[in-house]
């Protein structure tokens, strides 16, 4: 996956994607079983699939009591009458957490997390030490990945020796975290409390199943207390999804609602997996079942996702032996070409370096809209932070018109994207986030220096303040982040740590490792066999390292904020010798700050004001050479190295543009026209054709420049057509009226 | 339409014909926004540099008094002929109270009611373009028999401060608005252009629009977003000069070329009546009429060329 780095938000929206949001097995469970006595029969008889649990809760839901009534109405599926009722409850005994639990934990099975928060707060506040309700704060926690969901769940076990789901659920984040060794002893634990524990035997179950043992002693056990426990299988494809393995977290999936055919929550969850790989009539039958049948309202994903559904007839697809490109119709002409040639790019570079060939095609899909594009891999809208997601053979990706120039390279997005796609395949997704992650952190500045995300001052402090992981810990920094921003910070240590072992052992010791983890082996095991030294040893040669190489920004960090300042103020007083004298300096102490108040933008306004026009050239380059992607900046620099007559730099500054933003359509005509003038008639007709398909309005010289442009390249036949369209626009186009005589020999 | 666009170019060169530009840059409020108003006004002058004829008038900052503007406007009515041709563009913010519109200007404010009353005192054809916020709510106003109005916004409630005029003024900058190629921006070009552009600003910048062009030139419509033969709007303003960009009509003058040039245009009306028939015409046959006609074009072209 590829975030944007500069969104804290991103914390959040990483960790959801792989866990997926719909099949929290706790979001249907009783949890600390506080109800009504009554409520805690039709429980029981619901969690064992009994047709009597309807009857039951019918009858509960006409109780007199508000409580009984609200359990009756929840388990009937209409959560805005039990939502009523719980208000009746609360109003009729307010100092009873009990009621404010259950209420919270309706409201988070209609993903209204901050309802479930605030209800889960007043219980404690009644009583703060109310065990269920600090195991309710930690499940509610846990579903935004926040790292006190753990504290709170420690706090809940220890507030009630008894409460064994406080067990599960920390052995269930545990094993989100890749800490099989302590999910392991989570789970146990809660099974010394009650052998019966499900979740605990589900997690064990899953744990073996994706170390490819059977895991038959945890389902045994498991299906002899509930035979029509299809929870199990939904929380072992919980772990298998979020672990990339898809195929098998979809067939878990279905054996879920074949189990338990009302198990709603794996249903949904299931429809989104298959709209995910494209199995879009079943993804609509599946999540249309789940909104008609299942519990109302229905869940925010679930209701975006057949709205997703609706909006994808609306793609256009274009499909070779190798490659699936679907694009919204609306972009698609502007987009295919440019999708197309770093698509097949990337694919010859990966096939090469890693020595592997994907089997089928790859997919790749472009969001225009960033609220689709989040509904279709995180079902819901509205969390940002992230570009790209990879499922299997799949790339879902923001639109390089989704989101306002200069917020992403839309390109490197791609090549990052696509090196996920052969690092799952050739370790069937076994592989640890940080590995995945950094490998194709990695690959985005592999493929040029200027593409991939620079040091931002989130990872300078973060280094600054020993916040990096050891190796072998750093896949929590994806998981369940300490601080907001670690997630991002986390990525760059990915990235870093890729480089550095390149660096130092080559390449093929990043194929040792892909192999590594194929084979099932950890990041401690991998790292001892692969570069022969242990974890700890490969931290103390890796942090030094990476100390060396940012030293110079780290220990300048305060100058720095400080030159910005001083030369923003010079900036002001318009005292331009002085901007020049301090940016210079913020800029040799810090080159990759290249986000909005940079001091190359302070250098370039100070070197426009005395007219320096080598010094202008010079920062503009330096810009873009360390990343910069504010589209301004590089079209200035393109204009001035076409008025300095060195066309070549200015093709080369607008291509650069190219793959950060399409929809610019002054910069494919000065684009095109540089080809030309540079005798790569090829790359004019692309260009004409994007200016065409950006909606020039200037239909008539862009048809005779594309005439032109084929013409150049003996396409005759296309450049007559080229030609005919643009006197259709303007027929008394003199130009174009004598081209048409030279077209047809006349 | 050809014939009437081959009308306008005539009019253009014709000796008699004058074409009058006055453009106030009102009250910024700030000074980046003066800063953008007077720079845009006097990008829009030089452009006009080069307009053969024309009589440039500017105002802006502590000049863009009413008493100025009604005194330029009284002194174009005493020059003024009904073959000459007045583009008035307002640069600034503007407000609207439900009932007139008003331009901020140092001192007291103009209103849509006043600048009418010295609008109507001027013989020659009008384009007047109001690119500043609630300029939507003058239309009703200003509008009259052969006056075409463009407003930056669609009603007087579009208050934000608004991006138009910089397109409509890089209209004049850019070769590629003039989009029938003839040498001659038409006020329907500069708006379409304009407004495009406008578009994919707040397209760009992911920003909801705050402004949505219109173009009345009826007299007697609410205004339209996209002026076409369908909705009766844009006659007059397609056939509106309001740049040269060439020496287009040099050739009308020569006699010995007259029956080429009445070729000329019979050929481009023929293709423009196809046009017309587009959707009612099967597309092979389209085609090959089409291409018939602009081959026979190029041909008449290149023998006028010669």
């Amino acid at each position: 996956m590829k975030s944007k780095s500069t969104y804290v938000v991103v914390a959040l929206v990483l960790t959801v994607l792989y866990v997926g949001d719909e099949q929290r097995w706790f979001r249907q469970m009783g949890a600390s079983a506080q109800g009504p006595a009554p409520y805690l029969e039709c429980e029981k008889l619901a969690a064992r699939a009994d047709p009597g649990a309807r009857a039951c809760y019918q009858r509960l839901s006409t109780s007199r009591d508000p409580w009984a009534k609200a359990e009756g109405l929840w388990g009937l599926g209409d959560g805005n009458g039990a939502s009523l009722a719980f208000a009746e409850a609360v109003a009729a005994n307010p100092k009873d957490p009990a009621r404010h639990v259950r209420w919270a934990y309706l409201f988070l099975s209609t993903d209204q997390n901050n309802d479930a928060k605030e209800d889960m707060e007043a219980a404690l506040k009644i009583n703060p030490d109310y065990a269920p309700a600090m195991l309710g704060l930690a499940k509610v926690l846990s579903e935004s990945y926040d790292g006190k969901a753990m504290e709170w769940a420690e706090k809940a076990a220890k507030a009630d020796a008894k409460l064994y789901q406080a067990h599960e659920l920390m052995a269930y984040m545990h094993l989100e975290d890749n800490n099989p060794e302590k999910a392991v002893a989570s789970a146990k634990e809660a099974l010394q409390i009650n052998p019966e524990a499900l979740q605990a035997l589900a997690i064990l179950a899953a744990m073996d199943q994706m170390d490819d043992k059977p895991g038959t002693e945890w389902l045994d056990r498991i299906f002899k207390a509930n035979p029509k426990y299809g929870e199990a299988y939904e929380t072992m494809g919980h772990f298998f999804v979020q672990n990339r393995r898809y195929d098998e977290g979809i067939a878990l999936l279905r054996k879920a609602i074949e189990l338990k055919p009302n198990l709603w929550s794996a249903r949904a969850e299931l429809g989104i997996q298959l709209m995910r790989f494209g199995k879009e009539a079943e993804a609509h039958q599946q999540l249309e079942s789940v909104f008609n049948d299942g519990p109302k309202p229905s869940r925010v994903s679930v209701r975006n996702s057949l709205k997703l559904l609706d909006t994808l007839v609306k793609f256009q697809t274009f499909e070779t032996a190798t490659t699936v490109l679907k694009f919204d119709k609306k972009e698609a002409a502007l987009l295919e070409p440019y999708y197309k040639a770093e698509l097949d790019r990337a694919i010859a570079t990966y096939e090469k370096k890693y020595k592997h060939k994907i089997q089928g095609p790859i997919q790749v899909e472009a969001y225009p809209d960033h609220a689709d594009f989040e509904v279709r891999t995180l079902g819901i809208p509205g969390v940002g932070g992230i570009l790209g997601v990879t499922f299997g053979h799949y790339v879902a990706m923001d639109s390089p018109n989704g989101r306002p120039p200069g917020e992403f390279h839309w390109a490197a997005t791609l090549w990052h994207e696509l090196s996920h796609v052969y690092v799952l395949d050739m370790t069937q997704s076994r592989t640890p986030r940080w590995f995945t992650e950094g490998v194709a952190v990695y690959e985005e500045t592999a493929i040029a220096p200027d593409w991939g995300d620079r040091m931002t001052p989130r990872e300078v402090a973060a280094i600054r303040d020993k916040k990096l992981l050891p190796i072998a810990e750093l896949d929590r920094g994806y998981i369940h982040p300490s601080y907001p921003e670690q997630v991002v910070v986390s990525y760059y240590q990915g990235g870093r740590v890729i480089t550095y072992i390149v660096e130092k052992w080559g390449y093929d010791a990043v194929l040792g490792m892909i192999e590594g983890f194929k084979n099932r082996k950890d990041t401690a095991t991998v790292i001892k066999d692969v570069l022969k030294v242990t974890p700890e040893e490969f931290d103390a040669q890796f942090f030094p390292w990476l100390e060396a190489q940012t030293k110079k920004t780290v220990d300048g960090f305060e100058r720095w904020t400080k030159l910005l300042k001083d030369a923003n103020e010079a900036g002001k007083a318009k005292d331009w010798d002085k901007v020049i004298a301090l940016g210079t300096e913020a800029l040799d102490l810090y080159p990759d700050f290249v986000e909005t108040g940079s001091a190359y933008t302070m250098l370039i306004k100070a070197y426009t004001e005395k007219a320096d026009k080598p010094n202008m050239i010079q920062t503009l380059e330096a810009y873009a050479a360390h990343g910069g992607r504010e589209p301004a900046p590089l079209k200035q620099l393109a204009d001035m190295q076409t008025e300095a007559g060195n066309k070549k730099a200015a093709a080369a500054a607008l291509e650069k543009l190219n793959l950060i933003f399409l929809k610019d359509e002054a910069a494919h005509q000065k684009l095109g026209s540089l080809h030309m003038e540079l005798g790569n008639p090829q790359g004019a007709a692309r260009e004409f054709g994007a200016a065409l398909a950006s909606g020039t309005i200037d239909l008539a010289g862009t048809h005779y420049n594309l005439a032109l442009a084929y013409r150049a390249t003996k396409q005759n036949e296309k450049a007559l057509e080229h030609v005919y369209q643009s006197l259709e626009a303007a027929p008394s186009f003199k130009p174009g009226l004598k081209l048409l005589l030279e077209l047809t020999g006349q | 339409m050809r014939k009437l666009l081959l009308l306008a170019a005539v009019a253009a060169i014709s000796a008699q014909a004058t074409s009058f530009y006055l453009t106030v840059a009102g009250l910024g409020g700030e000074p980046e926004y003066d800063q953008r108003f007077t720079g845009w006004a006097s990008d829009l002058n030089k452009a006009l540099a080069g307009e053969a004829g024309a009589k440039v008038e500017l105002l802006s900052g502590k000049d863009a008094t009413k008493a100025n503007i009604q005194a330029k406007l009284s002194a174009i009515a005493a020059q003024a002929k009904a073959d000459d041709t007045l583009m008035v563009l307002f640069i600034g913010h503007g407000s609207y109270d439900d009932i007139d519109y008003k331009l901020n200007i140092p001192g007291q404010d103009i209103s849509a009611s006043e600048l009418n009353d010295a609008l109507n005192k001027i013989a020659a054809r009008q384009t007047v373009v109001l690119t500043t916020s609630g300029s939507g709510g003058a239309i009703k106003k200003l509008q009259k028999d052969k006056r075409v109005i463009i407003s930056a916004t669609k009603s007087g409630s579009e208050r934000n401060a608004t991006v138009f005029a910089r397109f409509w003024v890089e209209a004049f900058r850019d070769g590629s608005a003039d989009t029938d190629k003839n040498q001659t921006l038409t006020a329907l070009e500069a708006y379409k252009y304009a407004k495009l552009k406008t578009k994919d600003y707040f397209d760009t910048q992911k920003r909801l629009a705050t402004e949505h062009p219109l173009l009345e030139d009826t007299g007697k419509g609410e205004g339209e977003a996209d002026p076409s033969a369908g909705n009766g709007q844009g006659l007059l303003a397609g056939r509106f000069p309001v740049l040269h960009l060439g020496s287009a009509s040099a050739i009308a003058s020569t006699p010995a070329k007259q029956a080429l040039l009445k070729r000329k245009d019979d050929l481009e009306t023929s293709i423009d009546e196809l046009k017309y028939r587009k959707a009612a015409t099967d597309q092979p046959t389209y085609n090959k009429q089409m291409q018939g006609l602009l081959l026979e074009l190029a041909k008449v072209q290149a023998s006028l060329d010669q």
